[in-house]
């Protein structure tokens, strides 16, 4: 299962760095409403797994027969004040979570020193996750604030 | 080499169809939804001890995402090497040309936006592929909420940058 992760991983990588997904200029260009390929991929993306998702749902079963279960992502205030500073973060490096990697790979060197911060930031996330669990209407520990 | 700088980006219609191929192969596969920034907190678990890391909902996982993230990484390497030769490089395209800063001040200016990128992500509970992808893709009000916090506060951000400041 492993090298199944690791292929679509690999196709993953690859698109995004041949799309523009992981190129500085482009995310810029996406933000400064100059440039239309982000907005058309994640567009296709979405128009196209939407109705496949509902229909999998509905119909479909996983390779292994076992029931098809998409538990959706709790709500809470983080959704809001993580995105906006997540936004931050992709709009200063030109890289959201998945282009890290894709720029590290292509050997972008300061692409390493998000790496390293993202890594610190979700560290530093975890650990202060009971101090703002309150404050942010954060779902119990156990469950977090939802998966992706 | 930067890349895409001498040759053209795959049409956005197609790079859409590729990313949804992945999209349902991990949800047909394993029942898995598409998401990149929960694989950090697995790197976290590998070395911190906070509860956090530790929690049932990560744990039950498996750990899927490691190899996942390994491939995002791959897949650089190779488009590199297929697009003409993976060398290490400093070039960041338009910043090199209105901002002009070298290789220190790119290091603290990306380790800063990494430190949003991953308090923020978790914080929000998805990124562009959880949210913006999956989740809107499930119709989920909160996806739909987080898209708009992070699409809003980049456009601000780089219309600062780019149109106020510089």
């Amino acid at each position: 299962m492993i090298l199944v992760y690791l292929v679509l991983g690999t196709f993953f990588g690859f698109v995004l760095s041949r799309s523009g997904a992981a190129d500085y200029d482009f995310i810029q260009g996406m933000f400064l409403l100059e440039r239309f390929q982000l907005y058309g991929i994640i567009g296709t993306a979405v128009v196209v797994t939407a109705p496949a998702l509902w229909l999998l749902k509905r119909y479909g079963k996983t390779l292994t027969g076992a029931p098809l279960v998409v538990t959706p992502k709790p709500g809470h205030r983080g959704n809001v004040v993580g995105g906006i500073l997540f936004g931050v973060g992709w709009s200063i490096t030109g890289m959201c979570p998945g282009p890290i990697l894709v720029n590290v790979g292509e050997g972008k060197v300061y692409a390493l020193a998000a790496l390293a911060g993202a890594l610190l930031g979700a560290g530093a996330f975890g650990v202060a996750y009971p101090r703002l669990q309150r404050a942010m209407r954060l779902p119990p520990l156990a469950r977090g604030t939802g998966d992706g | 080499m930067l890349i895409l700088h001498d040759m053209q980006a795959i049409h956005w219609a197609v790079a859409g169809l590729g990313i949804s191929a992945v999209t349902l192969a991990l949800l047909v596969i394993a029942n898995r939804r598409l998401g990149v920034s929960t694989g950090f907190e697995d790197v976290c678990a590998l070395v911190l001890r906070a509860p956090y890391f530790h929690r049932d909902a990560l744990k039950s996982e498996g750990g899927w995402r490691l190899p996942l993230l390994g491939g995002l990484v791959l897949g650089g390497v190779l488009s590199a090497v297929l697009g003409g030769g993976w060398s290490p490089t400093w070039d960041l395209g338009m910043f090199d040309e209105r901002i002009g800063w070298g290789p220190g001040g790119k290091v603290v200016w990306m380790f800063a936006g990494g430190l949003l990128i991953g308090f923020g992500t978790r914080l929000a509970g998805g990124c562009t592929s959880g949210h913006g992808i999956f989740g809107l893709s499930n119709l989920e009000l909160p996806s739909l909420v987080s898209t708009m916090s992070f699409m809003a506060a980049g456009l601000v951000t780089t219309n600062l940058i780019y149109r106020v400041i510089l």
